[in-house]
């Protein structure tokens, strides 16, 4: 009679990135923390999303997707949506625009940024509310130091946060004023690694600045561009510091995005529930919006490959 | 890729369900309550801290109340300053969070249902029934229950009786040879006059209408006290009479003011405004009476000795001045605070008459009075002289409460967002009252107000 053999169970172990066999355990800890910063936050989101839900009572009753119906057929929220992609895509592509071209004619004046680059950079390290502040200061229709130098100047003031498309426009260009500086330096980065051979190559063919830069240069970098329109449009969707500070969602709801939208609602109103469930709309509109982006990029890459 | 195992599915459902379960769990574990406030305990106050949440603008008031404090009890105080806006939401998220970081909230007495309902501050009905010499009697009757009473209980103290009066720039008046106005229609007159004769060197008002309900609201609430309407018709409670024809009234007199005003009112809060006033920039402003300390103060005013001060017009077929209780304060006992005894007596302490008065006579206190023997007194008449009177008629009358239903935080910030539709020139106010009497009624449907 033979005997099977016994076999020793080892300890539980996975698959790591090299291919080699690691144990379970070690992954504990960032199992941990994606259940305490990512799964806890977004199943209680999506519980209070689902109930009557205030700061103070969370989680009172089931109330099925009456919060999303409310969100959906309140004019504040849906209008904040479609101003919030609205905002997102202009001040994204204002400031790829205007990021390129800073990058390209730094690229083209010199290699090294030095002070210039430098002066570019002050604002993107500001802080967002300072940066509100000083443009709030600027722009004050009475005091403020813009309508100042037309006075002193003899020209009519102006008050540009006072009209509704007006103050919106303003703040896709403060928003830019703050941003451009990131685009640039993202772009500039990239146009340091396109290789001077392939420059070089196409001054032979006879190809121009110009169009050295649209056929050569631009499809060389645009993987970081459409990164960087990616990480804009992200960063275009979450504005709120400056909404905050500028102009309050006003005047009406003329610059009312949907954060400042669902931080009123959840903090001055307390209705938890809608501000839950509005989060879950704007998050999956953000979703929307950022996908068409990615694809583009995907497909990119997959031709480039 | 390997069908899913009976094994991993009961592992997946298991962890799906103790995530689920672990919401509710954890929400209940971070509301943080203490031991139950014992009303005729007396408590050693020698060595104890006392934590208070304050409303920024009367922060200093407790400076001023800290010192005599430690000297009849041995208990110090440390005040957080709060911006007004932001009060309630932090109260709220001290206790439900479980931090417990304060024992006494200044609150804004329009959230009074709001914290009350949601087990954020402590019931005191007990507390003040065994507290004799609290004497509840001396409390200003137009203040003390709707600062106060929610749901048949009581829940805090008066701290702050605010209300609000017409200042108007007396050089202004004068070189434009006009009058103090009786009625809204009069003020309207007078701020249209100013602005246009004046050319853009300074306005005939300062409207301030900032999207917010202590901003926004208190414009509208003056001229709907003025025209005799009211928010809701039990006072402080009831149902929504924001669509009568006196609310309507009062809504179309604001907007009919808006375009004489300092530019532009939907940009103007009380950063704004203040200074503009001050630097003789508005001819009107109606604002809260502790201003006057500050308008009279060289230091920080160029029309100090230039200005003067009157009741609130009135409109339509009232012809009877009538405040509105904008803004105003009280003190409650946290219920996440370890120490609700010692912060009780704190708060009898704070709201006594002796402890108005000193703050009365502070011009940074932010202070006014909450009592009948402090609103009558001596000390206050020589520490205000000039808006005496005017204080005195409206808070000693029947002024207009603003509502105090656990929703007011919600019906408050629809009302201003309509009024703030309407001053853009988006809607009638007709429109703007009609939208939010809808709003409000399907609010508080249910509840029970």
């Amino acid at each position: 009679m033979t005997t099977a053999p016994t076999l020793k169970a080892g300890p539980r172990t996975v698959r790591g990135r090299s291919g080699a066999r690691v144990p379970g355990g070690l992954a504990a800890p960032a199992v941990a923390f994606l259940v305490v910063f990512a799964a806890y936050p977004l199943v209680y989101l999506i519980g209070l999303a689902f109930t009557q839900s205030t700061l103070a009572q969370p989680l009172q009753r089931w109330t099925g997707f009456d919060n999303f119906r409310s969100a959906l057929e309140s004019q504040s929220f849906t209008g904040s949506l479609w101003r919030s992609v609205l905002f997102a895509v202009l001040a994204a592509a204002v400031q790829l625009v205007l990021g390129t071209a800073l990058a390209l004619l730094l690229r083209a004046r010199a290699r090294r940024p030095g002070l210039l680059g430098t002066l570019l950079l002050l604002p993107l390290v500001t802080p967002p509310v300072m940066v509100g502040v000083a443009w709030k200061l600027l722009l004050a229709p009475v005091g403020g130091a813009l309508n100042g130098v037309l006075h002193v100047l003899g020209l009519p003031g102006v008050n540009p946060l006072g009209g509704a498309t007006s103050a919106f426009i303003t703040l896709v260009v403060i928003d830019s004023w703050q941003w451009t500086p990131f685009v640039m330096l993202l772009t500039y980065a990239a146009l340091l690694g396109v290789p001077d051979e392939l420059r070089e190559a196409a001054a032979l063919d006879g190809a121009g600045r110009r169009r050295t830069a649209r056929s050569v240069v631009l499809p060389y970098i645009e993987p970081t561009l459409l990164s960087v329109l990616l990480l804009k449009l992200v960063i275009g969707f979450k504005v709120f510091d400056i909404v905050y500070v500028v102009t309050a969602g006003g005047p009406g709801f003329s610059t009312t995005t949907s954060t400042y939208d669902i931080q009123r609602t959840a903090l001055q109103e307390f209705d938890v529930g809608a501000a839950a469930a509005g989060t879950v709309v704007f998050s999956l509109l953000i979703g929307l919006v950022t996908a068409v982006v990615a694809l583009r990029r995907k497909r990119h890459e997959e031709v480039a490959v | 890729m390997s069908p899913l195992s009976r094994r991993q599915l009961l592992r997946a459902t298991t962890g799906a369900a103790a995530l689920a379960a672990a919401g509710p769990l954890l929400t209940a574990c971070g509301s943080a309550e203490g031991a139950a406030l014992d009303p005729t305990g007396k408590p050693d106050l020698d060595g104890v801290t006392l934590k208070i949440l304050a409303n920024q603008p009367n922060a200093l008031s407790f400076q001023y109340l800290s010192k005599p404090f430690e000297e009849a009890t041995g208990a110090k105080l440390k005040v957080t300053p709060v911006p007004y806006d932001k009060l309630t939401a932090k109260a709220v998220l001290d206790v439900q969070s479980g931090a417990g970081q304060f024992d006494v909230f200044m609150y804004w007495y329009a959230a009074v249902g709001t914290l009350a309902q949601g087990g954020v501050i402590e019931d005191l009905t007990a507390y003040i029934k065994a507290h004799k010499d609290i004497d509840a009697d001396d409390f200003l009757p137009s203040l003390y229950d709707t600062y106060t009473l929610y749901d048949g209980k009581r829940w805090g103290l008066p701290y702050d009786g605010d209300t609000h009066i017409l200042f108007y720039n007396t050089e202004i008046f004068e070189r434009h040879k006009v009058e103090p106005p009786k009625t809204w229609d009069d003020y309207n007159e007078i701020a249209a006059k100013i602005t246009k004769d004046a050319k853009g060197t300074y306005y005939g008002t300062i409207i301030e209408a900032q999207q917010v309900p202590v901003i926004l609201g208190c414009d509208f609430a003056n001229r709907l006290a003025g025209y005799g309407g009211t928010f809701l018709d039990k006072g402080a409670s009831g149902n929504p009479t924001l669509d009568t024809p006196e609310a309507i009234a009062a809504a179309q007199a604001l907007f009919d003011a808006a375009p004489s005003a300092l530019p532009t009112p939907l940009q103007i809060g009380f950063d704004q405004a203040l200074p503009a006033f001050l630097d003789g920039k508005g001819a009107m402003l109606d604002f809260w009476t502790d201003f006057a300390k500050r308008a009279e103060d060289p230091k920080q005013s160029k029309v100090a000795g230039k200005w003067g001060v009157t009741t609130l017009p009135v409109g339509g077929d009232n012809a009877k001045p009538r405040t509105s209780l904008d803004a105003g304060f009280g003190l409650a006992v946290s219920k996440a605070s370890k120490q609700k005894e010692a912060a009780a007596a704190f708060i009898k302490w704070a709201t006594a008459a002796q402890q108005n008065l000193l703050v009365l006579g502070k011009a940074d206190a932010g202070a006014d009075p909450i009592r009948t023997s402090t609103l009558n007194s001596e000390e206050f008449k020589k520490a205000s002289p000039d808006s005496y009177d005017v204080v005195r008629t409206g808070l000693a009358g029947d002024p207009l409460p603003w509502p105090t239903v656990p929703k007011a935080p919600e019906l408050l910030q629809t009302l201003v967002d309509e009024l703030a539709l309407g001053l853009q020139g988006k809607q009638s106010a007709k429109e703007a009252l009609e939208k939010t009497q809808q709003a409000w009624v399907k609010e508080l449907k249910g509840t029970t107000g």
